[in-house]
């Protein structure tokens, strides 16, 4: 009998992984929910449980005890959570596994400690991999911080025990303001979270933000599949993403990706996982964290790798040892992913609901595109924006950028705004070319006027005035209308005019 | 006449479009021809014509038109994703707002005086047409010559003073034009 393998996710992500799930011989099931009840994986599935999460609180990708039931109720072999929801909640996790379904990821205790940054650090310390230089603990006074920060040198970050969202924190540029940063910083977190106790860290004030996919089995081995570069965020999101990175050395490449490999091996890690590092312009790196599930980006690395990384998910999870060995992966080409979220990037990113009239994306045989939308699809504003993916494999970098400018030119979408023409704005802007832009791009150098180019702006001129020509001529039979005929311009304009 | 005039006569099928920063496009759209911008003829296709969308052709690039949204003259454009927004005008109503906005300005004012006395014997164009700058608008016979008047710029002939058969002094007025160049 075929198994049955659960997706507690929706949209792009729900539908690849519904690829997999048939490519290696098993029944796809997904949940319909009330909140978007005619979503377009529900198509590719072969059995869908309705969730009727229409009264809920919360949608059933974050109801863990529904989706364990429902799953129980249609005897579910295996459950892949992909990414975001529960993802990398190890209670959710520890929930399958005690009801002997096969939670595709790592052990729940390895999500758990992942997911606590102090326990990942001690244990990243364990491994020898670098960290941010920081204090161990938090630091005793203004006196003691100042000396700390002298020994790392400047700038620094002072950053609350307790703290979040921005509060209790501070950069601090020189010595001589270090000690009043520290009192008023101590002040408002012990206003605002009752602990005045502040850490202390070296701030990287451009960094990079790089990351190494590794795949582990439950046997023992594990392989590192070269890294990624994410640099490209918007509060603090990815937004475009490549692999492999122009700021990694083959030399460091190994090195970086032996780390990766030694610390997955030290704390007994199987399946896909990712392990960030933040670099400096100098080039030197530290770990960030760990994340312990398939991520948003990994199509980049499955193109120049040629690796199905969720295949392997799928097979590790049933016992399966990677037969790959590290010497077979070889890093072909190069490969951008855009994200295609429903944002105004003209208007800081803000959501964007309703529907998408007409959505068309470039076919190339070198593009993919994971899509979790088609024409007369509703974004709704009950889940994340991101509605595709359109990944583009060239074969270097200078090739890759060049393609996906095409590919994005291709793209279109009506009825709502995008990224897109943020990705374009990306991929022609020389810091990207040069391959120097850091996480801070979005933010330093980024404005909405980028988006704009004198191209565009004449043609829309053109469309505006045909639009309205076409009206104030009033001339049905005498239209303007070179080339094509030009009629069903009137019509618009009969509608503009309700 | 080996010459290429961009514009035809019709004048209300010019328009102009400025963006909020202030960027003015003249858009001439001729009815059997490729529209004209700036002046300058582009070699444009319409690849797709929907309601509130045209996907336009322009050396091979797309470009990707929607209607955003629309209130009298001003109209939100998103083009390739990016959204623009341009109010439009007639050239008519461009003309006669731009003399209210500069009445001491009388730059756009382009008289032709006659250059010798003559007789006049052709008249080429009307009073509305459009006209390209060096284009004949009418024809002088002077000792047994005809000369032909042409436009000293881009514009719309605002008035005739004259009529075919009509003689002439030096520097009698001739023909007023409003100039559409910047």
């Amino acid at each position: 009998m075929k198994k049955k393998l659960l997706i507690a996710n929706r949209s792009e992500i729900a539908i690849r992984i519904i690829r997999s799930a048939h490519k290696l011989g098993m029944l796809a099931v997904v949940f319909q929910s009330d909140k978007e009840p005619d979503a377009l994986y529900l198509k590719y599935a072969d059995e869908i449980i309705a969730a009727k999460d229409n009264g809920n609180e919360k949608s059933i990708f974050l109801d863990a005890d529904r989706i364990v039931k429902l799953a129980l109720e249609n005897n579910i072999d295996l459950i892949h959570p992909g990414y975001g929801f529960l993802s990398e909640n190890p209670d959710f996790a520890e929930l399958c596994v005690s009801n002997s379904i096969n939670f595709i990821g790592p052990s729940p205790q390895l999500i758990r400690d992942m997911g606590l940054k102090t326990v990942a650090k001690s244990m990243a310390i364990e491994a020898g991999l670098p960290l941010v230089p920081g204090s161990d603990g938090p630091v005793k006074d203004a006196k003691a911080a100042k000396e700390f920060a002298d020994k790392i040198g400047y700038p620094v970050i002072l950053k609350a025990s307790a703290g979040g969202g921005g509060r209790g924190m501070r950069i601090v540029e020189k010595a001589d303001t270090i000690e009043r940063h520290f009192k008023s910083a101590s002040d408002e977190a012990k206003a605002a979270f009752g602990n005045g106790d502040m850490f202390i860290e070296k701030y990287l004030q451009n960094p990079k933000h790089l990351e190494f996919q590794i795949m582990g089995d439950k046997h023992g081995n594990v392989i590192h599949l070269g890294e990624r570069e994410c640099s490209l965020q918007r509060k603090h999101q990815k937004i475009l993403e490549e692999a492999p990175s122009a700021s990694v050395t083959p030399a460091m490449r190994k090195e970086m990706g032996d780390m990766a490999v030694r610390f997955a091996k030290a704390i007994g890690y199987y399946s896909a996982g990712t392990i960030e590092f933040i670099m400096d312009e100098d080039g030197s790196y530290f770990f960030m964290e760990m994340n312990t599930r398939i991520q948003v980006e990994h199509p980049v690395t499955e193109m120049i790798t040629g690796v199905d990384l969720v295949d392997w998910q799928i097979r590790v999870a049933l016992g399966e040892e990677i037969t790959l060995k590290q010497k077979d992966i070889k890093i072909t080409g190069w490969a951008i992913e855009c994200r295609v979220n429903t944002e105004d990037p003209q208007n800081r990113f803000s959501p964007q609901t309703g529907f998408i009239d007409k959505i068309h994306f470039p076919m190339k045989d070198y593009i993919r595109i994971e899509t979790g939308v088609q024409s007369g699809s509703v974004v709704t504003p009950y889940f994340d924006s991101m509605i595709a993916k359109i990944i583009v494999h060239g074969k270097d970098r200078a090739d890759v950028i060049e393609k996906t400018l095409d590919a994005l030119y291709e793209f279109s979408l009506i009825g709502l705004k995008t990224t897109v023409p943020f990705c374009r704005t990306v991929l022609k802007h020389p810091e990207f070319v040069s391959a120097t832009y850091t996480t801070r791009w979005v933010d330093s150098v980024f404005t909405p006027e980028m988006l704009e180019n004198d191209e565009d702006e004449m043609m829309g001129a053109l469309a505006a005035t045909i639009m309205y020509a076409s009206e104030y001529l009033q001339l049905s039979s005498d239209t303007p209308s070179y080339k094509n005929d030009l009629l069903n311009v009137w019509v618009l304009n009969k509608r503009l005019n309700y | 006449m080996g010459t290429k005039y961009n514009y035809r006569r019709d004048a209300s099928r010019l328009f102009i479009a400025v963006r909020e920063n202030g960027k003015r496009f003249k858009i001439y759209i001729p009815k059997d021809s490729k529209p004209v911008i700036d002046g300058e003829e582009k070699d444009i296709d319409f690849l797709e014509q929907e309601d509130f969308h045209y996907t336009f052709d322009w050396n091979g690039k797309k470009f990707h038109c929607e209607l955003v949204s629309r209130d009298q003259n001003k109209a939100v454009i998103k083009v390739n994703g990016v959204e623009y927004r341009y109010s439009l005008e007639s050239i008519f109503s461009y003309i006669r707002r731009g003399m209210i906005n500069n009445p001491d300005k009388q730059l756009n004012e382009n008289n032709i005086y006659s250059p010798m006395p003559g007789k006049i014997v052709d008249l080429f164009l009307s009073e509305g047409d459009l006209v390209n700058e060096g284009e004949p608008i009418l024809s002088l016979e002077a000792m047994k010559m005809q000369n032909e008047i042409c436009a000293n710029c881009n514009g719309v002939i605002r008035k005739i003073k004259v009529q075919t058969g009509q003689s002439v002094m030096k520097d009698e007025l001739l023909v007023e034009i409003t100039s559409i160049d910047e």
